[in-house]
């Protein structure tokens, strides 16, 4: 698709017109999909039938799932590492920022809640850094079980060690940034939201679509052959994990200004896999699939919410009860169930996801300067869209063949 | 204290071994890691749970040292079970995979979600026992060695044994265990001589499943059963193989007894406490790894 | 340039080697790969390499490659000098070498040895020319930073490097091939993506492993041809093959590996006639 941020500020209709000409037809269906639910949400509130608060609530959290996705796409979309700590590094951001702002804190800072962001950065890098030396030269499975377990230490410090962190006891209340504006502190949170979503995504963009997004995407396909061409596998993976890292940390944070109260048992190993479900089924390598995973998750949530507060669901629940079978079902094991399954259906059925990245990771202003043969070249043809009939396999007349 | 400790890691590794076991299998005949391993050890101690009822009054009300009888029905009633599952599992969602190591391993968390909810819709979230009475200790070995060994201590490390050596029994000495281990160090050499490859993968199933099962029901005898203790227990069991070398189930089995008694150690560590024990476990095979990236058998992984 | 000389474990002065081992060895387990090898490849050459199967090639080149680290012995590449003839013209005959041994493979790369291998890669999600644009050295774009506080350096860098590419491309006649997936390339479309990417490196040396294992007449000879060409600009070659016309018809001098052991390194009809080859093929081990 081309991606033309000058050419859209300069004729942003034009822009928008060609961008969905470019765009494939299953991805076409989707955004379709999208504008639908935006529509009907809407809607929905307009007329009064679903609560506004209610519905910010939700952006939150789809921002909050957003921006885990995002770090996590760094991770295993660009660069191919296999990373189980995702709710480890969501709650060193959480508690960095719980622990110097909030006034319950066993730390006792009282510091200014926007130096949260800061912090949960340097802290979600000297982590990252930590995990990352021993972890990272390993293959990929040693990592995946690596960090799993690195996972499970940070929260057996975090609960464990009460002095610090209060433990199982948690820690409530934490003022949030720009409150003071007249619209009140919700809508606040919803905004710092928007602007740490908007903030990562312009980040991520830049640093895909580049050298460097290409030399990850490199490493990930082929990590030998990286190396045999003089790049410095180790030193890029590193890159890639201490970033996505540290946007998962963001997200922590966010989720602070949120919810008001932190523990450990937020803490769910469940929720690294929750994160894991809507990157693959949002787009894996892709940073708007990224974003439409965080909130695909959000609808599962929601939805199990919403289905099993229904009067179907009651009607299950008691049929079941009589036969005496699954007579425990609830939103929980549900959820739970939806996610399982969900995960086995997207692998197997599409697994390059909803929104699967099109997209060539060449430098956007590079090529459109480049002089180079054919108008579809220098536009910069998707992967998905081959440029001419390649020859079939096992001939060999290649110069011959066009 | 630290002969009880000692004692405590015999015990626990023999849960840890059976389990990883199960694990290496899959790792060296299906070529993925399987998440879903813990949560098929919890599927084994739930159908043991559940089948208690109807073995007890099957089985005659005899005691051996101790011990009823018809738990020893319901174990064999949970490793069934969760071969079965994992036969089932392997027909509906992996054959028709046509995917890579890694798109195995995700989907392996798919099913392991799957199992954990099954379990919780079907039994609840709570904590549950068997009804086998937490029998007092050994007498003779209190007053003999110093250390508590009670009736269900002996019957897992004995059973443990048992199921190890005829394991061992099966790799070296039938058909069935030389076509696994051929499999196991070169599937498409296996493949092209021969060996029809899809019968051994289900005999890795069965067996692999089988032994988690009872790595289940052994644990939940020693703790508790609830429908995490699978998941929970998945990290050390992955620790167990890799330490002992990926592609090498007597590797497993060391590593299996490794990372166990380092988990009951734990308390003998100053400064530590044993909330710590599985970190502790952990962080033991990282340090290994760092020294030998293969593990402690592992040669090339196949 | 034929050494014309047996090698006996002697050197045998070649007058401006690009690549120097000395003394290679590396076992596994008990079974020794490499056994005390020396060689030395001249700059300019194509230089081949061959011996029958288990002789210990591919050993070799994941030596020199950094693939492998060896138990004992040297590597060492010189890099070209001013004139890219010979560095340190005169003054000091050993100026310009960079001992390589036991380096990663990305340093290795970065000193000037690039290496191919035997099953070509396909690269996941990739067109041709982003493929061929990884080759690239020293880009300034694959560093964060600039890509926020230096961006007019990286747009020019980045042109230059997908012109390049588009011009290797076409060089090879692929460049119609430019946009396509790099997944859905043929065999033998891969293995010319393979070479033209290594130029992207600008190597001082490039390790060929096997260029025309599994690859039709037609192709072999295409590939035959662009090395040639590519010599004569001055690249030099180090070849692995088995396919003995593709290699003889090509390389001078070619050394004989058996056993892990440097046999013989000669100019191809010397090589082809000599009994202890001959009996190397046919004896034991083939």
């Amino acid at each position: 698709m081309s991606d033309d941020s000058s050419g859209f500020r300069q004729d942003p209709v034009g822009a928008l017109r060609a961008w969905w000409t470019d765009a494939e037809r299953a991805d076409r269906l989707v955004y379709t999909a999208i504008a639908a639910v935006v529509v009907l949400l809407t809607v929905g509130v307009a007329i009064g039938s679903i609560g506004i608060r209610y519905v910010a609530g939700l952006l939150v959290l789809v921002a909050m799932y957003s921006l885990l996705t995002t770090g996590l796409n760094v991770q295993w979309g660009y660069a191919g590492l296999i990373n189980f700590s995702v709710i480890a590094f969501w709650g060193i951001g959480a508690y960095t920022a719980m622990l110097v702002s909030s006034a319950n804190s066993p730390l006792e800072l009282g510091w200014h809640p926007a130096a949260a962001i800061p912090l949960a950065i340097v802290a979600g890098t000297v982590v990252a850094v930590f995990i990352g030396i021993p972890t990272l030269r390993l293959r990929e499975d040693y990592l995946a079980i690596a960090s799993l377990g690195l996972a499970e230490v940070v929260r057996l410090i975090l609960l464990n060690e009460r002095q610090w962190t209060a433990g199982s006891q948690g820690i409530s209340g934490i003022p949030v940034p720009l409150s003071w504006l007249p619209f009140g502190t919700r809508t606040a949170v919803l905004l710092i939201g928007a602007v740490l979503l908007l903030a990562v995504y312009l980040f991520v963009r830049r640093i895909h679509r580049s050298p460097w997004g290409r030399v990850q995407r490199t490493v990930r396909a082929d990590e030998d052959l990286a190396e045999a061409l003089g790049k410095d596998s180790y030193r890029l993976k590193m890159q890639a994990f201490v970033i996505g890292s540290v946007v998962m940390t963001l997200s922590g944070v966010l989720y602070v200004f949120y919810a008001q109260f932190l523990g450990p048992a937020d803490l769910l190993p469940l929720e690294t896999f929750y994160v894991w479900v809507a990157l693959i089924l949002g787009g894996t390598g892709s940073d708007k699939g990224a974003l439409l995973g965080g909130a695909v998750i959000v609808l599962i949530r929601e939805g199990t919410r919403f289905l099993s507060g229904t009067a179907a669901f009651d009607l299950l629940q008691t049929g079941l009860e009589v036969v005496g079978i699954l007579t425990h079902i609830n939103t929980a094991s549900l959820r739970l169930f939806a996610v399982g399954v969900l995960i086995v259906l997207v692998i197997r059925y599409r697994p390059e996801g909803l929104l699967p990245p099109r997209e060539e990771l060449i430098w956007p202003d590079a090529k459109r300067r480049a002089e180079v043969s054919g108008d579809r070249s220098a536009h910069g043809d998707a992967p998905g869209a081959v440029a001419e009939p390649v020859p079939e396999t096992g001939s060999d007349d290649e110069g011959e063949e066009k | 204290m630290v002969a009880q400790l000692i004692v405590n890691g015999i015990v626990y590794s023999s849960i840890i071994v059976l389990a990883s076991i199960g694990l290496s299998l899959v790792y060296s005949i299906g070529n993925f890691a399987n998440f879903a391993h813990g949560d098929t050890m919890a599927v084994g101690a739930f159908v043991a749970l559940a089948s208690a009822p109807l073995v007890q009054a099957i089985v005659p009300g005899v005691t051996i040292a101790g011990f009823p009888l018809w738990f020893f029905g319901a174990l064999l009633v949970g490793m069934a079970a969760a071969a079965v599952v994992a036969v089932v599992t392997e027909y509906v969602v992996y054959r028709p995979l046509d995917s890579s190591a890694i798109g195995l391993l995700i989907t392996s968390i798919g099913v392991a979600l799957a199992y954990r909810a099954l379990l919780l819709m079907q039994f609840g979230p709570g904590q549950q026992s068997y009804p086998v009475s937490r029998g007092g200790r050994i007498p003779w070995v209190e007053s003999a060695l110093g250390v508590s060994v009670t009736a269900r201590d002996v019957v897992i490390v004995f059973s443990s044994i048992v199921l190890v050596a005829s394991l061992h029994a099966m790799l070296q000495y039938t058909t069935l265990g030389r076509k696994m281990r051929a499999m196991a160090d070169n599937a498409e050499l296996a493949r092209v001589s021969g060996i029809r490859t899809g019968e051994v993968i289900i005999a890795m199933w069965v067996i692999g499943a089988a032994l988690a099962g009872a790595g289940g029901v052994f644990l939940g005898l020693d703790t508790i059963i609830r429908p995490r203790m699978g998941f929970e227990l998945l990290l050390l069991i992955f620790a167990a193989v890799i330490l002992g070398g990926i592609g090498s189930v007597y590797g497993a089995m060391l590593g299996g007894f490794a990372i166990g008694m380092a988990h009951e150690l734990t308390p003998a560590i100053p400064f530590i406490g044993t909330e710590y024990n599985a970190a502790v476990a952990f962080l033991v095979m990282i340090a290994i790894l760092l020294v030998r990236p293969n593990g402690i058998l592992g040669g090339d992984a196949t | 340039m034929s050494t014309g000389h047996a090698y006996d474990g002697a050197d045998v002065e070649k007058p401006n080697p690009v690549l120097r081992v000395d003394g290679l060895r590396k076992s596994f387990g008990g079974l020794v790969a490499t056994d005390d090898v020396t060689l030395e490849v001249e700059r300019g050459s194509i230089t081949g390499m061959i011996g029958p199967n288990g002789a210990g090639k591919s050993t070799l080149f994941n030596l020199i490659s950094g693939f492998y680290e060896p138990d004992a012995g040297t590597v060492s590449v010189r890099e070209s000098g001013p004139d890219d003839d010979r560095a340190g013209d005169g003054d000091d005959p050993e100026a310009g070498w960079h001992d390589v041994t036991g380096m990663k493979p990305h340093r290795v790369a970065r000193n000037g040895l690039v290496r191919t291998f035997q099953t070509p890669r396909r690269l996941e999600g990739m067109t041709v020319r982003e493929a061929m644009m990884v080759g690239q050295t020293d880009q300034i774009g694959e560093s964060i930073l600039p890509l926020f506080t230096d961006r007019s350096a990286v747009t020019a860098n980045e042109t230059e490097t997908l012109e390049r590419a588009h011009d290797l491309l076409e060089r090879f006649e692929i460049d119609h091939l430019a946009s396509a997936p790099a997944t859905e390339l043929s065999g033998g479309q891969l293995k010319l993506v393979e070479m033209a990417r290594a130029l992207m490196v600008d190597p001082e040396i490039i390790l060929l492993d096997e260029p025309v294992a599994g690859v039709n007449p037609t192709l072999a000879r295409k590939l035959s041809r662009f090395i040639r060409e590519l010599n004569a600009d001055g690249q030099t070659f180090l070849i692995i093959e088995h396919d003995m016309s593709f290699i003889m018809d090509l390389a001078d001098p070619i050394i004989v590996l058996d056993q892990g052991r440097v046999l013989l390194e000669s100019d191809p009809e010397t090589v082809r006639t000599d009994e202890r080859v001959i009996e190397a093929y046919l004896g034991g081990n083939a």
